[in-house]
């Protein structure tokens, strides 16, 4: 009995009592060299080891059978090999991980683009850059005039990139597209953007050759991803000398709801500040956004914006065809904007987003007594779906439709003259994306689209290619065509026209290591089909076709330091841009009046931890622009002085909850030359007459105060406690 | 006999039955008494490697999940690392906080895990992370109290950060070092879920009630 029992206790023993075996070898990269820290361990068990600085490994078990044997290591692929272990000892020799494509430390596709965002390798510009890069005070477009590429043109304030017009430039938030980005002005003033930095939280800028996703653009794309879910119930109260805005956010497990109500009024402050702008009634402006997200399924998100604005103004302008007389400029503009988007995983390595947008806008204006308004609707509806293949391979494939009208109605006239254009425009779009190893990628795509109105199509090639010299550099190169439909202007008078065309080619080289970067890029446009014109003697063009064509080429280079001074960072962005076009009506090709060759940007931003505060500090400068005096045998013959700002702004954190914020642009007051304005017809003594352009003020001060009020939830709960 | 046979027998398929269990448990206490020899990178991503061990055993555990994100966040918080380096550890961290959030969605130590994780990315950068994290933080540390009120560890955390927001803007800290010694008072009362749920944080409590006695 007893040795019954004890055989029975015996046999019920674990049997790994009985064997206790090891494992070894020795880890190697794809180079040969040892890998450190790496975890080894036997699939289901608890045994397992590290491997030390040589990149061995010695793991001791007392399992035996069939095991798996599991190595892994952050940054290269897993390794395993089925064993059987016998109680004997086992040496597997050298092992050579491969290599895993991280897409935090691969190489990524610079040529042309400035990328920021949540994402770690952000390089450029965030939210809080845009409104710390003074004289934009937030507005988006201004801070963006800071990058290489750009080109200040002050009396217009929009984005002019590489010797192309603002309208070569468009604009997409959360990949829909905004027809009209920029705010209503008085004419030569500059305007802002619609939005506020502070939506979004990611922004990828093309200056060229971008990918086949985006298209009706000449120069360039600015893509802007709005915030995802809010996490605090918040309301927000700024107060500026120019206005007030009031917002609130409610959040709740799986949605928000964000609203926003602001009220601008220049009149006190261009009453204390002078203008050189003369006024009869200053610019005001209100405006109401909505907006929610939503989250769907385990991964999808669903977001929506409405935005409501008006703004009215009155100029009084100088009569160029009766000198000594001046007449009032009145503007009342109504934008509405909506734009929803979903993004979502349909099934592992599928995501799919869909997303539309709609523009309502309509400028009334009146010139004296003549009224003249300018509707146009928008709507752009896209699906597109991202399939990765591998770890390796990516596609992406896509399909849009656009509908525009674009209408100008001049009531109470004569003839009652109304046009109006309405352009469908479908596309479609497929691109893939491949990384031959960690350090090359190659991107190419095609983008196909087709006006209804044109009945014309294109079929646009797009391929970029980058490489990752060593750990710190790469370079980048990117070849594609560009197609864009021609001005509203010119399509309301014909659909016989063609898409306007630019061939870009693009060199890029980036270096960026320990918070400090060098980006350096060389860069050639062809303009093909541009749209030129003539004007007849009746008021209106004698002919509008497309056999305009120019060039533009030229070097940009951006250094931004980080890291050398504490609590300072700083970037000087230079530009080179030499263009010339025959388009329009050019009688002969010139120097557009918006290119400018040299461009210079210097930003200094400095937080002072003691008094809380961040200093930021630019200067800017362009070479003299070229302008046309009719009453001159040269065409675009004139020159404009050289345009110098030194601007700054200052930030305080008062509370945790409160901002305090000044700005104030051009602060040595130099006076801008932004060339003249001349009557469209030669007066009686056979002159031309002009008036010259100016900001419209000297400088721009601005002092504003925001304030966060958030419910804090763990107060509430603290208090039932206690 | 037969009794004592079938008595025998009963006690040895109980133990192997409860071997599995007892076993995660001794692995566990084992690793863990690893944390008191832990001062250098490499020391913490040993650690972190014992506990992917157990994780990768034990499939529906979040607490070798949350030890390991815990070994990442201290790394994080090292000086002599370059924030590149420190945010390829967060990131780490970051995934294992998404596992803990899924097994264990109701778990205030992990949203505890989670307020500490953030801590560790806005130090990296204040400047930048600071609007961002902020309220990230605020709303990680809320929902820890919200699951468990008495949370010692919860509590620290928002002891701390509202002191050194008070102490920033040279508001009065002295209700923060009145709490925090309520804290240290209270620390032993909090009961443990198990013997290897998170204990940390009594140090961290008592080096506030000594600064504040300065």
């Amino acid at each position: 009995m007893k040795h019954t029992i004890l055989f029975l206790v015996l046999s019920l023993l674990p049997l790994s009592m009985m064997a206790q075996s090891s494992i070894s070898g020795q880890l190697r990269d794809e180079n040969g060299e040892g890998l450190t820290g790496a975890n080894i361990y036997l699939e289901g068990t608890y045994d397992g080891t590290t491997s030390n600085l040589e990149g061995q490994f010695l793991l001791e078990t007392s399992e035996t059978g069939e095991q798996l044997l599991r190595i892994e290591y952050i940054g290269f692929k897993g390794f395993q090999k089925a064993l059987i272990l016998d109680g004997k000892d086992r040496d597997l020799g050298d092992i050579t991980l491969k290599e895993e494509l991280n897409e935090l430390t691969a190489v990524t596709i610079t040529a042309g683009t400035f990328e920021a965002g949540d994402k770690k390798k952000s390089i450029a510009l965030s939210s809080i850059d845009m409104v710390t890069t003074d004289g934009s005070s937030g507005d988006v477009y201004g801070a963006l005039q800071a990058l290489p590429g750009t080109t200040t043109v002050g009396e217009s304030g929009r984005l002019f990139v590489k010797g192309g017009d603002s309208r070569e430039s468009k604009t997409f938030i959360d990949g829909t597209l905004v027809y009209v980005p920029y705010s209503s002005s008085a004419p030569n003033t500059s305007v802002r953007g619609r939005f506020s930095p502070f939506m979004f939280s990611g922004m990828m800028f093309s200056t060229g050759g971008y990918s086949a996703e985006f298209g009706q653009a000449l120069s360039s794309v600015l893509s802007l991803q709005t915030n995802a879910m809010p996490v605090e119930d918040q309301l927000n109260i700024s107060l500026l000398t120019v206005g007030a805005e009031l917002g609130g956010t409610k959040t709740w497990d799986k949605a928000s709801v964000s609203t926003n109500l602001s009220y601008t009024n220049l009149t006190p402050y261009m009453k204390l500040v002078p203008q050189n702008t003369l006024w009869e009634k200053e610019p005001q402006m209100l405006s109401g956004d909505l907006s929610f997200r939503l989250k769907t399924g385990k991964s999808g998100l669903l977001k929506f914006y409405a935005n409501v604005n008006r703004t009215s103004l009155t100029t009084i302008e100088e009569s160029l065809n009766q000198p000594g007389t001046s007449f009032p400029y009145k503007l009342v503009n109504d934008n509405y904007f909506l734009n929803a988007s979903w993004t979502g995983e349909l099934r592992k390595n599928w995501i799919l987003t869909t997303g539309f947008s709609y523009t309502n806008n309509l400028d009334r204006a009146a010139i004296d007594s003549i009224k003249f308004q300018e509707a146009l609707q928008g709507t752009h509806a896209k699906v597109m779906l991202k399939h990765r293949i591998s770890d390796r391979i990516k596609i992406l494939a896509g399909t849009e439709w656009y509908s525009k009208s674009f209408g100008i109605e001049i009531p109470g006239s004569e003839t009652g003259s109304k046009a109006s254009y309405l352009n469908n425009t479908l596309t479609g779009f497929l691109e893939s994306e491949i990384y031959a190893s960690s350090r090359f990628i190659t991107r190419a795509g095609l983008r196909f689209e087709y006006s209804d109105y044109l009945k014309r199509s294109s079929l646009a090639p797009r391929i970029s290619t980058a490489y990752k010299l060593g750990k710190a550099g790469q370079v980048s190169l990117a070849y594609g065509w560009f197609f864009q439909d021609p001005d509203d202007a010119y399509l309301l008078y014909s659909p016989e026209l063609e898409f306007e065309r630019a061939d870009h080619y693009t060199l890029n080289y980036l270096f960026n290591q320990d918070n400090r970067m060098l980006r350096t890029e060389l860069y050639y446009k062809n303009y093909k089909n541009l749209v030129r014109y003539g004007w007849g003697d009746e008021q209106g063009y004698s002919f509008v076709n497309n056999t305009g064509d120019g060039y533009a080429y030229g070097l940009d280079l951006f250094w931004r330091d980080k890291k050398s001074i504490k609590n300072g960072e700083y970037w000087i962005s230079y530009s080179f841009i030499e263009s010339q076009r025959d388009y329009l009506d050019f009688p002969e090709q010139a120097i557009p009046s918006f290119s400018s060759r040299h461009n210079l940007s210097l930003v200094y931003k400095h937080w002072f931890e003691g008094l809380r505060s961040m200093l930021g500090t630019s200067y800017h400068y362009s070479s003299p622009r070229v302008y046309n005096d009719p009453n001159s045998q040269q065409f675009n013959g004139e020159i404009t002085k050289p345009y110098h700002s030194l601007n700054m702004n200052w930030s305080l954190l008062l509370k945790q909850n409160v901002i305090l914020y000044f700005t104030v642009s051009n602060i040595l007051g130099y006076e801008q030359d932004y060339g003249r304005s001349y009557a469209a017809m030669p007066g009686p003594d056979g002159v031309y007459n002009s008036k010259a352009i100016l900001p419209g003020a000297k400088r721009w001060i601005l002092v504003g105060c925001f304030i966060t009020l958030s419910k804090d939830k763990s107060i509430n709960q603290l208090d039932k406690i206690n | 006999m037969k009794k004592i046979t079938l008595f025998v027998f009963a006690m040895l398929i109980a133990t192997v039955l409860m071997a599995g269990d007892e076993k995660y448990y001794q692995k566990m206490g084992e690793t863990l008494s690893g944390f008191s020899s832990c001062s250098s990178v490499e020391d913490f991503q040993n650690l972190a490697n014992k506990f992917r061990v157990i994780a990768n055993v034990e499939k529906e555990e979040w607490l070798p999940l949350y030890y390991e994100a815990h070994c990442y966040a201290m790394i994080s918080f090292m000086g002599d690392l370059s924030a590149e380096e420190k945010d390829s550890y967060l990131e780490k961290a970051s995934k294992l906080i998404e596992g803990m959030e899924e097994l264990a969605p109701n778990e205030a130590e992990v949203q505890v895990m989670k307020a500490l994780y953030y801590t560790g990315s806005l130090v990296v950068n204040p400047p930048q992370r600071a609007m961002n994290t902020t309220p990230l933080i605020h709303a990680a540390i809320a929902k820890a109290l919200a699951l468990d009120p008495n949370n010692p560890r919860a509590t620290f955390l928002r002891i701390s950060n509202e002191m050194g927001t008070a102490s920033y803007f040279g508001e009065d800290i002295a209700p923060f070092c009145t709490q925090a010694k309520d804290l240290l008072q209270n620390w032993d009362s909090y009961e443990l879920k198990s013997p290897i749920h998170p204990n940390w944080g009594k140090e961290d409590v008592e080096g506030i009630v000594n600064s504040c006695a300065k």
